[in-house]
């Protein structure tokens, strides 16, 4: 068990490509830490990185207080799950988990004993002389973990080991791995783009965007506070609504309507006067968004906005909506473009609101719940 | 009514249509394969076969005869030899280079050049590469002259015609002409190997040769097999480089099956003896294809 701790990691490529910029992180020990960005923000190079598996530029890495920078993977007492699991498929589940041991020349009864602990623990038991061919992708990712854990090493770098899993499952393994890491207590990092898997999972999480760390924080304060419009659009799902407005007073004008804040928005952002006159960028979660005919509504202002479409979930619906403001786009590449045609916000309604599509309705907004962003840094104000 | 029988009419179409796309094929087959092996199996129970026109029953006179000449179990030996050696080369070899050009440690394009050097035998035919080698193995040829120069041989040797040297020469020859079929597959099985499998190992703290014997070599272990089970089979059956270079000789040194039968059949125009010899290496070679499908099977 051991703290990880990252000081200005650069990674160049030969193409003077930076992939990663100037990465400080501290993983405490024992914690869950989650990378996570959009595809090609540079999370998978960073944990490889830290495996040995990917040269540093520069900067340091220590793993448990030991400069591991020139050191080879073996040697810094880490162990890593991948995306694929990389169980050899010629070996038996007992000897995949076993591989390390027999590497190091460990004796056969010590083998035996060790795995056969870590399969009770993973209810791998009565799977351990088959083929990881004949598995299911649940008990392979299982596997995955026992090799891992037969080191007992310092720390655990899991990269993307939920992505191969359809929907159901990896809710259920999301929870094992989460217990399991409470269980062992050895410090994790975890590589995800699933910013649920982030949010659920991860004591912290850290946020990268082109190779630079956006935020580190809890889930609850990434969701609430985040720092910029990036990260606000990117976690959270459906996404943050992000708007051009302009500050005229106490009111939010965008395009045909205007939104009377609150003297609280201000008292607790003091910058937020100096936007007086000017464009500012705001930012309301879909459950921040009502239907005003609705109970729940009742108390908000409300702004004219149009349905263009519903999935209803059961417990809410996804209503997608039109209204007449400018979007602005958080910079998450991978963002589904669900605004596409007529849409440009997305509410989350009870499942009571008989909003129809094609409905021209009045929407509710809980403007206590705004985020304000510059229009040039999309910085949080 | 009219429906029903359109139906029927439809799913007779159906049943018959891919025999007749394959008649084509099995006519050919039959024509050119079953036909003459029959042929010559029928051959081997005659007396005098091709050369009378009412050859008489022989029954198994012809085999007997090949099982009482020494030069057909010297034949046997050479052809063993000359196959065992060769596929065990032809695979350490081959693997020794995709090995090469397969690791990121060399340089691209060295290692494009070498791709090209590597795969040159293949390009040659039987006859050129038996030509290559007679020169090269000349008394007065290069390989003697390095080796004179070198000081590791003290007079000229005649590789081709010494009893002593012959069948290894040609075994040589038939290693360098034969090595790039492995290369390529294993290469192309070294390609399909996922990276994953050894960055985990290097975490896992394997070295290089623990690499090769716990993942590599387990991985390509079905192209291995299947390579030298068809190597094995078209070995066995060299013909035309063994009788460019030394045509069976010195004193029956490189005798192999195929030379043997042919010596039989156009040398002592003895053809129902042939016949006898060739059914005898088709019986080896159907027993060692057997295994190939049986494998091939399993898998």
């Amino acid at each position: 068990m051991a703290e990880v701790i990252l000081e200005n990691i650069c990674k160049t490529y030969g193409n003077n490509f930076r992939a990663i910029d100037q990465l400080n992180l501290l993983v405490e020990d024992g914690e869950f830490l989650i990378l996570v960005g959009p595809s090609g923000c540079g999370k998978s190079t960073a944990l490889r990185m830290i495996a040995g598996l990917e040269d540093i530029t520069s900067g340091s890495l220590r793993i448990g207080g030991v400069d591991v920078v020139d050191m080879p993977p073996k040697d810094r007492d880490i162990a890593m799950v991948f995306q694929s699991y990389a169980l050899y498929p010629h070996m038996t589940v007992f000897e995949n988990i076993a591989f390390s041991m027999r590497l190091a020349g460990k004796p056969k009864a010590e083998r035996k004993k060790r795995v056969d602990e870590i399969a009770k623990t993973l209810q791998l038991t009565s799977l351990l002389d088959s083929k990881p061919a004949n598995l299911s992708g649940g008990q392979r990712q299982r596997v995955a973990m026992g090799r891992a854990m037969v080191r007992e090493p310092a720390a655990f770098l899991m990269d993307e080991p939920l992505s191969n899993l359809d929907a159901k499952l990896r809710v259920q393994m999301r929870a094992e791995i989460t217990s399991l890491q409470k269980q062992l207590g050895v410090t994790t990092i975890y590589v995800t783009h699933d910013q649920i898997e982030a949010m659920t999972m991860g004591d912290r999480v850290a946020v990268l965007k082109g190779g630079v760390l956006q935020q580190v924080d809890t889930p609850k304060r990434l969701y609430e506070s985040p720092v910029n419009a990036f990260v606000a659009g990117f976690i959270g799902s459906p996404s943050m609504n992000l708007f051009e407005g302009t500050l005229t007073g106490d009111e939010l004008t965008a395009s045909t309507f205007a939104i009377r804040l609150q003297d609280a928005a201000f008292v607790r952002r003091p910058g937020l006067r100096s936007y007086e006159g000017r464009k500012v960028v705001f930012g309301i979660r879909p459950e921040d968004l009502y239907d005003s005919s609705l109970e729940s509504g009742r108390k908000y202002q409300t702004i004219p906005a149009k349905v263009t479409s519903i999935e209803e979930l059961g417990s809410e619906h996804i209503v997608h909506l039109n209204i007449d403001a400018v979007r602005v786009d958080s910079g998450d590449p991978d963002a589904v473009d669900d605004f596409g045609l007529a849409s440009n916000a997305v509410a989350r309604f009870e499942p009571a609101s008989a909003v129809h599509s094609g409905a021209e309705i009045r929407l509710a907004v809980d403007d206590a719940k705004f985020h304000f962003f510059d229009p040039e840094t999309h910085l949080a104000i | 009514m009219n429906r029903q029988k359109r139906s029927r009419h439809h799913r007779l179409k159906r049943a018959v249509a891919p025999y007749l796309y394959l008649s084509p094929s099995l006519v050919i087959i039959g024509l050119l394969m079953l036909l003459p092996m029959v042929t010559v199996i029928g051959y081997s129970f005659q007396n005098s076969a091709v050369l009378r026109r009412d050859p008489s029953f022989a029954g198994l006179k012809h085999y007997q005869a090949i099982f009482a000449d020494p030069v057909f179990w010297a034949s046997l030996w050479h052809t063993l030899y000359f196959t065992c050696m060769s596929v065990v080369f032809h695979m350490t070899i081959g693997m020794i280079f995709a090995l090469m050009l397969n690791s990121d440690r060399i340089n691209p394009t060295l290692r494009n050049i070498l791709r090209v050097l590597y795969i040159l035998p293949w390009l040659f035919t039987a006859v050129i590469i038996a030509v290559i080698w007679r020169l090269l193995l000349e008394p007065n040829g290069v390989v003697n002259s390095i080796l004179m120069q070198l000081g590791l041989i003290g007079s000229k040797i005649e590789w081709f015609s010494s009893p002593e040297t012959a069948l290894h020469a040609v075994t040589f020859a038939n290693i360098w002409a034969g090595y790039p079929l492995f290369m390529v597959s294993l290469l192309a099985g070294l390609q399909g190997i996922p990276k994953d499998f050894y960055e985990a190992a290097d975490i896992d703290g394997a070295k290089a040769y623990q690499k090769l014997i716990f993942i590599t070599i387990p991985q390509l272990m079905p192209i291995i097999i299947s390579i030298s089970l068809l190597d094995f089979i078209w070995t066995m059956q060299v013909f035309p480089l063994i009788w460019i270079t030394t045509g069976g000789g010195p004193i029956y040194s490189t005798e192999v099956l195929s030379t043997y039968t042919y010596k039989l059949a156009f040398s002592s125009y003895n053809l129902s003896q042939a016949a006898a010899s060739a059914v005898i290496i088709l019986l080896i070679s159907l027993g060692l294809t057997l295994f190939y499908i049986r494998y091939q099977k399993a898998r």
